[in-house]
């Protein structure tokens, strides 16, 4: 096992989180792609700290972190959306354009 | 007694009467105006005859004095005085008839509510004209030209409710203007030749030859321009007239006797310039030939009273300007001096018929005064006589130096102008005279009186127009105490008998002429404008030079103003609303992409992005 | 008393904000303490400067009174330091600034609402002035320019007449760009020559030309540089903002405005463009030449055939701007003086004209010429005040207005015969359009409907006194200044000769 494919299979996943994060109306489908997003950073992290030019553990310490701040923005996020709906009647991402300039 | 101090009790009074009476305006009366207003030019009047006194009969050369004003390339600019016999002169001119005048407003505006703002004015006048007709330098010339056509502005406008008036002030101030801007860059190309103002730098320089002569006629062609604008002379003329909406004794002070000379006085003072440059003594004789048989001309169809003097001022001035221009110096100040008298007589005496007939101008109007007013009568028969030049008055004498000098001088065309000029000076003035004293009176009702207060500056006036002659002629005098002034000395005239006599008989025709039309009426005025009717309208119109200045100058002003003032709005405005606009544009095509979908612009960073990390890698391969 | 002196520049440019701080702890509604404050505190800057003028060194050469530390550290070597000096071309102008803003704060009776902000804002704009007068470096130039420039934005928007947001916008957007040249020009500055202060930027940019490196960048710095201050003096065809500010902002504003802020872009032409670009000044003549031919007569023109009052002035100034331009663009000592002289002139003269009118319009609501007339009848102080500033405007010998045109015109006499005597066009065409503006106001008969018109009081009329008497003064007695100027103007033109 190489870099290589661990880096081509998070650019995968990323590309996937990327396109859900652009293209899907649901809002709750956007959050969930953006894990995916970290979820390849993470990927990256790992593969960095096990085969990178100088193998050591601080890349493992990083996804930890990552993690960790993945699920506290996931609570956030949900939260934020709860109030949205609340307020709009909607879980549509297409439909909070207050920000209209 | 120091000179400093003779020369400062000269301008201090007049200047500091100035500021007592603008300031205690509220407070003073009106007796108490005019006696401020007397006292201080009376201290002037002392002042003046004691250096007239120390010039003319001990003969003592006056010493000069300066302060520096500003300092310009490191040189220090210069304010002072000079007394030279012909600045003596001017003073005593000046402070007399300024004495004068000041003694005559208190009858003659005893009814107007400004007073006090009128005596302010022309104690300002005065202290103005005194320290123009010293300066040793053509800076201060300059400022104090400036000061006395403000004030002469200040004092045509002075009845400002009038829109006449008010047009008249304009036309004044903008019109000498024209000719200030002419002395204006003659000032600044002196400085630039010499980086001097001082006239005795000038003329060391001219002597020197350091200046070419060229130059030398530019300059001095340049002075005349600013004398056109001030002297009233063609074609700046036009301003003289209507300055006679300015109440009386202005007139007589100011558009008579003293302002109006101030330009014939800056050629005067800078003779030897001009004697330099034969091409601009042409210019000078041939305008002052011309405006003196021009303003003749106009004189003998106008109707009021004051126009009728003041085409007669411009007219004599023409005379003074033909004399500087013929070589003619002394003869040129002499008329400037007889002249300031005799006018100013005659504007007093017309201001006076005016107040008999309560404010009246239109000479048809008016008649017979012979009966109701003797003294009166002979006051203004005297102004005409002399100005007519009839012997002994002082007209003649100083007349007759003109026509010697134009003689002399070889230019026999003017010389022939001036004499046709005399005769219709004859004709004009005894026209208005027997218009205006014989025959019946015309006016119903009560006439005015003439309050003691004007009769007697008339007098004094009647008096020094009789015997101003006497200063020059026989004993030469006056050119002997001129010529010391000068650097080098002009060549007298030989005396000649027979132009005396064509001027005298000339002028006796035109008397007779006016005698038969307007006098005994033997000849029919109406049967002569109407065989030649368009020549009539012609003067009457004043060879329409106004409607000529207001086609030429005026309407297409107006007419770039608006022609500019669109430019400004379309053009310029709208260059400015373009760019606005194209602005606005870009900011609205900037807001549809602000369309509030966050996928939208993640969409957009992310090809942002890609654009980004292409550019790199390709500029890395492509290194 | 030479260790206070040093700091008295620094001291002056931000006495007002004293003033400020004190407002700041006061009620919205107490308006007269606003105003007592406002005056109060333009005192402090006043008596300062004045006590700067006497102890101003006539012999000395260059910046004095001079404090400077260091404040920024940049990169290497460079830095940006905090420096305050004055020299003879900001000494008059300092000077003119606290007379004109006291004046203005007390002509300032007219404003009614949310008088606290006015005062604030007022204060702060004087700041500004004070310190774009009194920095000796490049750096605090530009940063108290743009505070003028929002204080003066928030004072013509929210207290100005009828257009007033308009005119705000208009005066930020052309004053922007101006900044924004000037930001450039500022850069490029510092990166070739690596110092902040004047007197350093001039000898480096000397030895630069010299060399003659990279001529293109120092002609791309000085055209930003002419730009910027073209638009603030300003030159044609930059003056549209100028004309609806004019209009537009209250009285106290427009007197300060274009009293002292337009200066600024004589202040900046001087010091920026002749001062260290003196070859490229040289080069330039022509162009300056007919920049400022076009704006006097075009301004004279366009002045005359204006049917409002506060426009006619608007035109004016753009045509006695020209004065200044034709000043500098002669390039010698006798013409940078004259420029200085009018720039000081000016500011007395139009200060002086726009709270007349200011006064007039609180009078009769309106300043259409068409309007107006005879009102000398019943304002018979107010008329011969108007009377008298257009006597000065129009150039009258013992007014200060002569002695500034007469040395502008004089210098370039000297050098441009030809085109100096095209320029004299333009003062008879001042006569005609001052005259007829004042002579529609005040003379012939009156309207009926100002039979009420009551003439200015007392209080109004003190700053009017104070400003013809400093007209007076200079006119009469123009060594006053000449004496403080002198010696900079020549080592200016030394640096043009040499």
């Amino acid at each position: 096992m190489n870099l290589t494919s661990y880096l081509a299979l998070a650019a995968i996943l990323f590309c996937i989180g990327l396109y859900g994060v652009i293209t899907k109306r649901n809002a709750v489908m956007v959050l969930f792609s953006i894990e995916l997003m970290l979820n390849a950073v993470n990927i990256n992290l790992v593969a960095f700290a096990k085969y990178g030019m100088v193998p050591n553990i601080s890349g493992q310490v990083f996804t930890l972190f990552t993690i960790a701040i993945a699920a506290a923005e996931a609570a956030v996020g949900i939260a934020i959306l709860l109030a949205l709906y609340r307020n709009k009647g909607t879980a549509e991402a297409d439909k909070y354009n207050s920000m209209k300039g | 007694m120091q000179i400093t101090t003779l020369v400062l009790m000269v301008l201090l009074p007049t200047l500091l009467g100035f500021l007592i009476i603008l300031l205690g305006r509220e407070g003073l009366s009106k007796k108490a105006t005019c006696l401020i207003g007397v006292i201080t030019t009376g201290i002037t009047l002392i002042g003046s005859l004691i250096l007239f006194g120390k010039s003319f009969i001990l003969s003592e050369v006056l010493p000069k004095w300066n302060f520096t004003w500003i300092e310009l390339n490191q040189k220090p600019i210069q304010f002072g005085f000079e007394l030279q016999p012909l600045n003596v002169l001017m003073l005593i001119i000046v402070s007399t008839v300024s004495f004068l005048v000041h003694l005559y407003s208190y009858g003659y505006m005893k009814g107007d509510e400004r007073f006090s703002v009128f005596y302010s004015y022309l104690a300002l006048f005065t202290f103005s004209m005194l320290g123009l007709v010293i300066s040793p330098n053509l800076l201060q010339i300059y400022i104090f030209w400036e000061l006395v056509g403000v004030c002469s502005f200040l004092l045509v406008g002075f009845w400002y409710f009038k829109t006449e008036a008010k047009r008249a002030a304009k036309k004044a101030f903008i019109v000498t203007r024209i000719g200030d801007i002419g002395f204006f860059i003659a000032i600044s190309l002196v400085f630039k030749e010499i980086g001097s103002f001082e006239l005795k730098d000038l003329q060391i320089a001219i002597e020197q030859g350091s200046i070419s002569s060229g130059m030398i006629t530019l300059i001095a062609i340049l002075l005349f321009v600013g004398a056109i604008g001030k002297s009233g002379q063609f074609p700046l003329h036009t301003w003289l007239p209507d300055a006679m909406e300015g109440p009386t004794p202005v007139s007589a002070l100011i558009h008579a006797a003293t302002m109006v000379a101030a330009g014939v006085f800056l050629v005067a003072n800078t003779f030897w310039l001009f004697e330099a440059a034969p091409i601009a003594l042409d210019v000078v004789a041939y305008v002052g030939g011309f405006t003196a048989i021009f303003a003749a001309t106009i004189g003998i169809a106008q109707t009021d009273i004051k126009r009728i003097l003041a085409y007669s001022t411009v007219s004599q001035l023409g005379y003074m300007m033909l004399a500087l221009g013929s070589v003619g110096y002394i003869a040129g100040v002499f008329h400037l001096m007889t002249h300031a008298f005799f006018k100013a007589l005659l504007f007093l005496a017309a201001g006076a018929v005016m107040i008999i007939f309560h404010h009246e101008q239109d000479i048809r109007k008016m008649g017979g005064l012979w009966k109701k007013n003797r003294v009166l009568t002979g006051l203004f028969l005297v102004g005409c006589l002399a100005i007519t030049g009839i012997p002994p008055f002082s007209g003649f004498f100083s007349k007759d130096e003109i026509l010697l000098a134009v003689y002399q001088d070889g230019r026999i065309g003017l010389l022939i102008v001036a004499i046709i000029a005399a005769f219709f000076t004859a004709f004009y003035m005894f026209r208005l005279f027997f218009t205006v004293f014989t025959g019946n009176t015309k006016q119903k009702g009560e006439l005015g009186k003439v309050p003691r207060a004007m009769t007697f500056p008339m007098i004094v006036l009647a008096l020094l127009s009789i015997v101003a002659g006497l200063v020059e002629v026989p004993t030469n005098s006056l050119s002997s105490w001129l010529m010391k002034g000068l650097a080098k000395p002009i060549t007298t005239h030989e005396s000649s008998i027979f132009i005396p006599v064509i001027a005298v008989l000339v002028s006796l025709l035109g008397m007779g002429l006016a005698y038969l039309i307007y006098g005994s009426k033997r000849i029919s005025a109406k049967r002569i404008t109407g065989t030649i009717p368009w020549l009539h309208q012609l003067l009457v119109r004043k060879y329409y030079i106004d409607e000529l200045y207001r086609y030429l100058v005026i309407i297409p002003l107006k007419g770039i103003g608006w022609l500019l003032q669109i430019f400004d709005r379309v053009i310029i405005g709208g260059l400015v609303r373009l760019g606005g606009g194209i602005m606005q544009i870009l900011g609205r095509m900037g807001t549809a992409l602000q369309n509030g979908q966050a996928q939208t612009y993640a969409l957009i960073s992310v090809f942002g992005f890609v654009i980004l990390i292409v550019s790199l890698l390709a500029g890395r391969i492509l290194k | 008393m030479t260790a206070l002196n040093q700091w008295l520049p620094t001291l002056i440019t931000f006495s007002p904000l004293l003033g400020i701080i004190i407002l700041l702890f006061i009620p919205r509604e107490k308006e007269r303490v606003h105003r007592s404050i406002g005056i109060l505190a333009t005192l402090p800057p006043l008596v300062l400067s004045v006590w700067m003028y006497n102890s101003f060194n006539q012999k000395l050469v260059g910046f004095q009174m001079k404090q400077s530390f260091d404040w920024i550290r940049l990169f290497d070597d460079a830095k940006i330091s905090y420096s305050m000096g004055v020299d003879g071309i900001s000494m008059p102008l300092t000077l003119l600034t606290c007379v004109i803003s006291t004046l203005a704060v007390i002509a300032s009776l007219y404003i009614r609402r949310r008088t606290k902000q006015y005062y604030m804002l007022f204060l702060l704009l004087q700041t500004g002035m004070l310190g774009v007068f009194l920095s000796s470096t490049f750096f605090l130039f530009f940063i108290f320019f743009e505070i003028t420039l929002v204080a003066a934005f928030f004072l013509i928007g929210i207290w100005g007449y009828l257009e007033k947001e308009r005119a705000a916008n208009l005066f930020l957007i052309y004053n922007g760009i101006g900044s924004a040249f000037m930001l450039i020009a500022m850069i490029g500055l510092f990166l070739s020559t690596k110092t902040w202060e004047y007197h350093d930027m001039q000898e480096r940019l000397v030895m630069w030309l010299n060399l003659a490196e990279q001529p293109v960048l120092l002609w791309v710095i000085f055209i930003c540089l002419f730009i910027a201050f073209a638009i603030k003096l300003p030159i044609f065809p930059f003056h549209s903002w100028m004309l609806r500010t004019h209009v537009e902002a209250p009285t106290p504003v427009v007197m300060v405005h274009s009293g002292i802020l337009l200066k600024m872009g004589a202040y900046g032409l001087m010091r920026f463009g002749v001062g260290m670009f003196p070859d490229y000044m040289k080069e330039m003549t022509w162009i300056l030449i007919a920049l400022g031919l076009i704006n006097i007569i075009y301004g004279a023109i366009l002045a005359f055939v204006q049917k409002e009052l506060k426009r006619v002035l608007a035109y004016s100034s753009v045509s006695h701007m020209g004065i200044i331009l034709l000043g500098i663009a002669s390039l010698n000592q006798i013409g940078l003086k004259g420029a200085l002289f009018q720039a000081i002139s000016h500011g007395l003269i139009s200060a002086l004209l726009f709270y007349i009118v200011g006064s007039l319009y609180e009078r009769t609501k309106t300043t259409e010429l068409a309007m107006l007339g005879g009102l000398a009848r019943r304002m018979p102080i107010l008329s011969g005040l108007l009377l008298v500033a257009g006597l000065a405007l129009l150039g009258l010998p013992g007014l200060s207005g002569f002695i500034s045109e007469f040395l502008a015109f004089l210098g370039l006499f000297q050098v441009q015969p030809i085109f100096a005597a095209v320029g004299t066009i333009g003062l008879i065409l001042a006569a005609a359009y001052t005259l007829r503006a004042v002579l529609k106001t005040t003379f012939g008969p009156m309207r009926e409907s100002f039979q009420g018109l009551r003439d200015i009081r007392l209080n109004e009329s003190i700053p009017m006194l104070i400003l013809v008497g400093l007209i007076t003064l200079i006119g009469v007695y123009p060594k006053i200044v000449d004496d403080s100027i002198q010696l900079t103007l020549y080592q200016m033109v030394l640096r043009i000769g040499g």
